[in-house]
């Protein structure tokens, strides 16, 4: 009957045969009777829907019974309907039909929760890649712990605040805390390239308003228009006895000093970072002259809008009174306050708080031992007119020299040997000019307004740089000769010991250089400079 | 090479930074850099941190300033030096008028 209507239908004789056809032939539909041979009905019925698994089989048995009980039975043991014989071949067809789409519906929901599966597992497996990265981004090996104290407080697996530390060259502590839009994973893409960037700059020493500018500039670039970074860059001085602050868009810093009794409140200056263009970025920054006993606290908006349960929020007012008696001072003691506070309410912003304890960085900086070249460089180069008058031969010849093994540490004070010895043998040997000029009121400018001019007419003479290292020594030497006449060496020598204005340079030789030599008629000096002295 | 002025927030700190070679050739800049302001402010702060090299006529220079804002500025502040920077002013005394951090 069914055959004939368009079914597939496979047969089974018994219940124990129905579940070895099932497995082989994974039917739509199972039409079952009650009364088989070795398994009957209500035996098979659940171990066909087990069978099943998760999608819907409809098992409708159709039965000679007709008790209540025997009907009710077959619904209990996991049938979805039944039919009592004899029954109409339209109703058998209605039924199946109805099943035949809960069947199809399903499907439909079982397909559908694989693939949201499947994507559960795929969004889990990026976020645990995600974390691993922001783990090994921030991963705080903070300087300074000294001075620093400090609570971060993510709402949600990724922080949208970031707080950075890191050293200068000059050991001056540097931190930036700040504050993206939103939280969450959305919030926290932007402090990747932030941190890098921070780092990098920091290593090469800039000003607070430098490094404000360089990030807003990549904010610029990398955040859509709606999202932006409140922050704050704190520099402190390896002293510990200044500090300068850039801040944009951020709550309130508080620099508190208990032993005057003094509560300095520093408001944000400026926009967030990420929203204005170059142009009118303003990277005005703030000093101020601190001391040992001073603390800076500095903190993200998350803290002051933490709510209790009435929704109210904690705000700058609890805060600020808490801070003013040194026990709340101390970062632990804040946070308990505000988790009382809060009476466990979810806090709904990522939160952030640190303090500064303004004292000297003490960052041991590393005291590199370097080593030394063991070869006998050595090089010499003559400029002419031409080439005084366009170049700059100075930089350039200790660009070579630092090339040097064990040179490059000596870079500023080479140049300034150099550079003493250089422009005196043009100044005074090829330029002949006098450094009495620069007794007068505007004698210094006059002075290099004259050395302007009169070396734009230069047409003759050179000047000899000759550079000799010695191994044994570790010594350099720089003997620089000029084509001039020499001047009385030790007439010079007598004027320049008193200490005025411009007798400076020859006293700076004296004291960094390992030797001084004038040749006899005072055309030429030999520098020596050991580099294994500090 | 540049030489750069700022004021601060509040408009007591001037900070005047000087990148690359500080020599000579700022000796225009310089001047005017200090001679712009107007009657009495807290502190300048020559900050070196991006200073390189600098040579005598650049002492020369902080020694002009000094002379001409005496009396009014508190203090004068010669910051962020590089080892062998600051080891060039000290060599030179000038930790005795200047204050070095």
């Amino acid at each position: 009957m069914l055959k004939h209507d368009g079914f597939d239908v496979v047969l089974a004789n018994n219940g124990l045969e129905a579940l070895d056809v099932y497995k082989k032939e994974k039917p739509d539909l199972v039409l079952l009777d009650v009364v088989m041979p070795y398994l009957d009905g209500y035996e098979t019925a659940p171990l066909l829907k087990e069978l099943a698994g998760e999608v819907y089989l409809p098992v409708i048995f159709i039965t000679a019974l007709e008790d209540q009980d025997s009907l009710t039975r077959c619904l209990d043991v996991g049938g979805d309907d039944f039919l009592s014989k004899p029954f109409e071949r339209v109703i058998l067809h209605a039924k199946i039909k109805a099943h035949a789409r809960i069947r199809d519906l399903s499907q439909k929901a079982f397909e559908q929760k694989k693939q949201l599966d499947f994507y559960r597992l795929k969004t889990e497996r990026e976020h645990q890649i995600v974390e691993h990265i922001f783990q090994r981004a921030f991963e705080g090996n903070y300087k300074a712990p000294h001075l620093l104290d400090f609570h971060l407080s993510p709402a949600s697996m990724f922080n949208g605040d970031i707080m950075l530390v890191e050293l200068g060259p000059t050991g001056n502590l540097y931190i930036m805390m700040g504050d993206f839009t939103g939280h969450g994973l959305a919030a926290a893409v932007g402090t990747l390239p932030v941190s890098s960037n921070f780092y990098s700059m920091v290593q090469k020493g800039l000003s607070v308003g430098d490094i404000a500018i360089q990030i807003n500039d990549i904010l610029l670039k990398l955040l859509p228009d709606d999202m932006f970074c409140a922050a704050s860059i704190i520099e402190l001085n390896h002293t510990g006895k200044s500090l300068s602050v850039w801040s944009g868009g951020t709550p309130d810093m508080y620099l508190i000093d208990n032993q005057n009794d003094q509560f300095t409140t520093i408001e944000s200056q400026h926009m967030a970072l990420g929203i204005l263009e170059q142009d009118e970025f303003d990277a005005a920054s703030m000093n101020y002259s601190v001391a040992k006993q001073e603390q800076l606290i500095v903190f993200t908006d998350g803290l002051v809008e933490i709510m209790d349960e009435n929704g109210e929020m904690f705000g700058y007012e609890r805060l600020t009174e808490l801070l003013k008696q040194p026990h709340y001072q101390e970062i632990p003691n804040i946070i308990d306050e505000l988790n009382y506070f809060s009476g466990g309410v979810e806090q709904d912003d990522d939160i952030s708080i640190l303090s500064l304890r303004c004292d000297e960085v003490n960052s041991n900086l590393d005291q590199n031992q370097y080593s030394y070249s063991k070869l006998p460089h050595s090089f010499s180069l003559t400029v002419d007119a031409e080439a005084i008058r366009t170049s700059d031969p100075v930089l350039e010849v200790i660009d070579m020299v630092t090339l040097m093994k064990g040179a490059e540490e000596h870079r500023s004070t080479l140049y300034l040997l150099l550079s003493e010895a250089y422009n005196n043998a043009l100044e005074h040997g090829l330029l002949e000019l006098s450094s009495s000029i620069k007794d007068s009121d505007d004698g210094f400018i006059d002075y290099y307004a004259q050395r302007d001019d009169l070396l734009n007419k230069l047409t003759s003479g050179h000047i000899t740089i000759e550079v000799n290292y010695v191994p044994e020594q570790t010594s350099l030497y720089f003997t620089v000769t000029d084509s001039g006449t020499g001047f009385n060496v030790d007439a010079k020598k007598s004027e320049l010991d008193n200490e005025d204005a411009h007798g400076r340079g020859f006293i700076l030789l004296q004291e960094i250089a390992s030797s001084v030599e004038y040749n006899a008629i005072g055309n030429q000096v030999k520098i020596g400079y050991q580099l294994n002295v500090s | 090479m540049s030489l750069k002025t700022s004021t601060s927030a509040d408009g007591q700190t001037v900070t005047i930074e000087v990148k690359g070679k500080f020599d000579f050739n700022f000796v225009q800049d310089f001047r005017s850099a200090y001679s712009a302001i107007e009657g009495s402010i807290d502190t300048i702060i020559v900050d070196l941190r991006e200073t390189e090299y600098m040579d005598s006529s650049a002492l020369g220079m902080l020694l002009n300033m000094q002379k001409t804002l005496s009396g009014r500025v508190n203090n004068i502040k010669i910051s962020n030096c590089k080892p062998q920077i600051k080891k060039i002013l000290q060599i030179s005394r000038f930790d005795k008028k200047f204050d070095i951090d």
